[in-house]
């Protein structure tokens, strides 16, 4: 009994070894716990494809309304009805339906172009160079570039949105909107651009949404508020940015460790689409899915209890055997069996095709100027969140090995002041937050009086008071009471170091989340 | 035995069995028939299932809803005789349907 209980599958999500290479433990998952349950964290997990395709077909029993993230849904939380992911039908199918009219197949296939220019544009200043970084140069780059220009965002605004999110954009009567630092304070970018968009309409994706009548979940036909249409905005743009930037990672280190399936995509430029779909089977940017249980269901025989989290591994049934012929191994000469790495059903990735397009053209674009690379080990990281996986920075070595085996890498030592500059506190602070669905910016603003801090801090279009701000040499925390999307306090830790700072934010039970900021330089 | 006849844009042609109740996209996907995707798994929200009917079968299909017309409306390369496979049904008297897909979904 003993031996057993030393021997079962244990599977802990938030344990960095699992996050490194989880599919060892998948595949014991798989094989000896198909119904896996965590009595620790309080959760099943579902990982064989079959089941776990039910599981996404079966909204009845498992439900999106708290939440697709398991630290969301134990936290037992009101979310609003606009954030339609985490909602179920009719609520959700009301959003999504009015969603899914702006990214059809037509729009997103008339955008390749302009994805190419991205993507050249990209591209084209590291060739003839001897290094490149898939993430850095090219993966955080091109789908924010192409989510800004489906939003109707002018391009020469698009960096500044990058750079500091919060800027507020404004405009003169006939003018490009143009960004401002001065009045930062008033709330996020996305919220001033659709009060400027309202007035001057145009035919992007933005305007589409302005504009269109849904039938909203009561049955009333209407506009979107101010309010949803943030939401909806938020959620597309942070689902479609660091999804596709995980997926252009993934295809630099596999292909860079399968040269010979690189060189066949080298060759035959049409087998791109389908080494598209092996690298999402292969390396999910997203692996695991979180539902509600909100009735009594069976699986493999046990009936898991109304009132749990189940976690559907997507990651784990991609690599199943029952399912693909040798699961764990990258081939994209293999059967076109689809994958689960987009969901399936009534949630299924609204940017499915756009995120294949992106990747695809990603990859023609790479392969006709970079043929061969290597990955750069020692500098490459691999980030952890809640909901994707993949490489936070993947530096390569361009053109044979060979080339490279005695270059060593050029050691990059984070730049630090000789003399600390003074590690102030006070003042306002460009912050962004690394969420479960994207990057959130906000602004912080303090205000010193004497060894008493007070102040506030933006985002998602609200300010909110700051309290309880401490301050240790460069170490630093305070509390932001956030009142919307719900009430929750968020506590900050970071340090300073010059006019940066970093940490992580903890917002309520909902787990932990790094952040960085940068400091607004005062005239 | 319901037979359906899916041709690929580049004229592969894939006989296969269908099964009553189930969607013409789910048995494409189930047989393997590369040209359809059909990402949402029948639920009329990705225009990833489209294909073109044979015309001597066309009227004998159920019209499009307006949910089916939407969405066709965002799908490429389409024709007088496209309708989204997912929403027709297999039913006994479609043993010999031929489905012809176009050269891409997306």
């Amino acid at each position: 009994m003993s031996a057993d209980k030393a021997d079962a599958v244990y599977w802990d999500p938030y344990k960095p070894e699992f996050f490194k290479n989880p599919y060892p433990i998948f595949r014991r998952l798989r094989e000896e716990a198909p119904l896996y349950k965590n009595e620790e964290y309080g959760f099943h997990a579902l990982s064989r494809y079959a089941e776990v395709e039910r599981a996404l077909k079966d909204t009845q029993a498992l439900s999106s309304a708290r939440g697709t993230i398991l630290e969301i849904i134990k936290a037992n939380a009101q979310l609003p009805e606009s954030v339609f992911i985490f909602q179920d039908p009719p609520i959700h199918t009301a959003y999504r339906a009015l969603l899914q009219r702006a990214m059809t197949p037509k729009r997103m296939n008339g955008i390749e172009e302009q994805v190419r220019r991205f993507c050249a544009q990209a591209l084209d200043p590291l060739v003839g160079g001897d290094r490149f970084d898939f993430i850095a140069d090219l993966g955080a780059i091109m789908p924010m570039r192409v989510i800004s220009m489906l939003l109707g965002i002018p391009e020469q605004d698009q960096e500044a949105i990058r750079q500091s999110g919060d800027d507020r954009l404004r405009t003169e009567a006939g003018k490009p909107m143009s960004f401002s630092v001065e009045a930062n304070v008033s709330g996020n970018a996305f919220g001033e651009y659709i009060e400027w968009r309202t007035t001057h309409p145009s035919d992007d994706m933005m305007t589409e949404l302005l504009y269109a009548e849904f039938k909203d979940p009561s049955g009333t036909v209407r506009r979107l508020t101010r309010e949803e249409l943030l939401s909806i905005v938020d959620v597309v743009a942070g689902a479609g940015n660091e999804t596709t930037n995980r997926l252009i990672g993934w295809a630099g280190k596999e292909l860079a460790e399968h040269p010979d399936q690189r060189r066949d995509l080298v060759n035959n430029p049409a087998l791109i689409p389908q080494a598209i779909e092996e690298l999402l089977r292969y390396q999910t940017p997203g692996p695991a899915i979180a539902r509600y249980v909100a009735r009594d269901v069976e699986f493999h025989g046990q009936t898991v209890p109304a009132g749990g989290a189940m976690m559907l591994l997507v990651g784990a049934a991609n690599r199943d055997d029952r399912r693909y012929t040798d699961g764990d191994s990258f081939n994209i000469h293999r059967e076109p069996l689809p994958h689960l790495a987009f969901g399936h059903g009534i949630h299924a990735c609204i940017g499915a095709i756009l995120a294949r397009l992106e990747g695809r053209v990603a990859l023609q674009e790479v392969l006709k100027r970079f043929p061969e690379w290597h990955v750069d080990e020692e500098h490459a990281e691999l980030a952890s969140t809640s909901t994707v996986r993949g490489w936070e920075t993947l530096p390569v070595f361009l053109g044979a090995k060979s080339k490279h085996v005695a270059a060593a890498a050029p050691k990059t030592e984070p730049a630090v002041p000789t003399k600390t500059k003074d590690t102030t506190l006070e003042g306002t602070w460009n912050l962004v937050v690394k969420g479960p669905t994207g990057p959130q910016p906000t602004v912080l603003v303090l205000e010193r009086a004497g060894s008493t801090f007070t102040g506030t801090q933006t985002g998602q279009g609200s300010t909110s008071p700051v309290t309880d701000v401490q301050v240790d040499g460069n170490k630093v925390s305070w509390v932001n009471h956030v009142t919307k999307p719900m009430k929750i306090k968020v506590t900050f830790t970071g340090e300073i170091t010059g006019d940066s700072m970093s940490g992580k934010c903890k917002p309520g039970v909902f787990g932990s989340f790094p952040f960085s900021a940068t400091k607004v330089q005062t005239l | 035995m319901i037979k359906i006849c899916f041709i690929e844009h580049d004229g592969t042609e894939h006989v296969v069995e269908g099964e009553v109740g189930n969607s013409l996209m789910q048995t494409a996907r189930d047989n393997l028939v590369r040209g359809i995707i059909g990402d949402c798994g029948g639920n009329c929200s990705c225009a990833t299932c489209h294909g073109y009917v044979d015309p001597a079968w066309f009227d004998k299909l159920p019209p499009r809803s307006e949910e089916e017309s939407v969405m066709l409306d965002g799908a490429m390369h389409l024709e007088q005789n496209s309708r989204l496979t997912c929403q027709i049904k297999v039913t006994e008297e479609l043993d010999g349907l031929v489905i012809r897909l176009p050269i891409s979904q997306i």
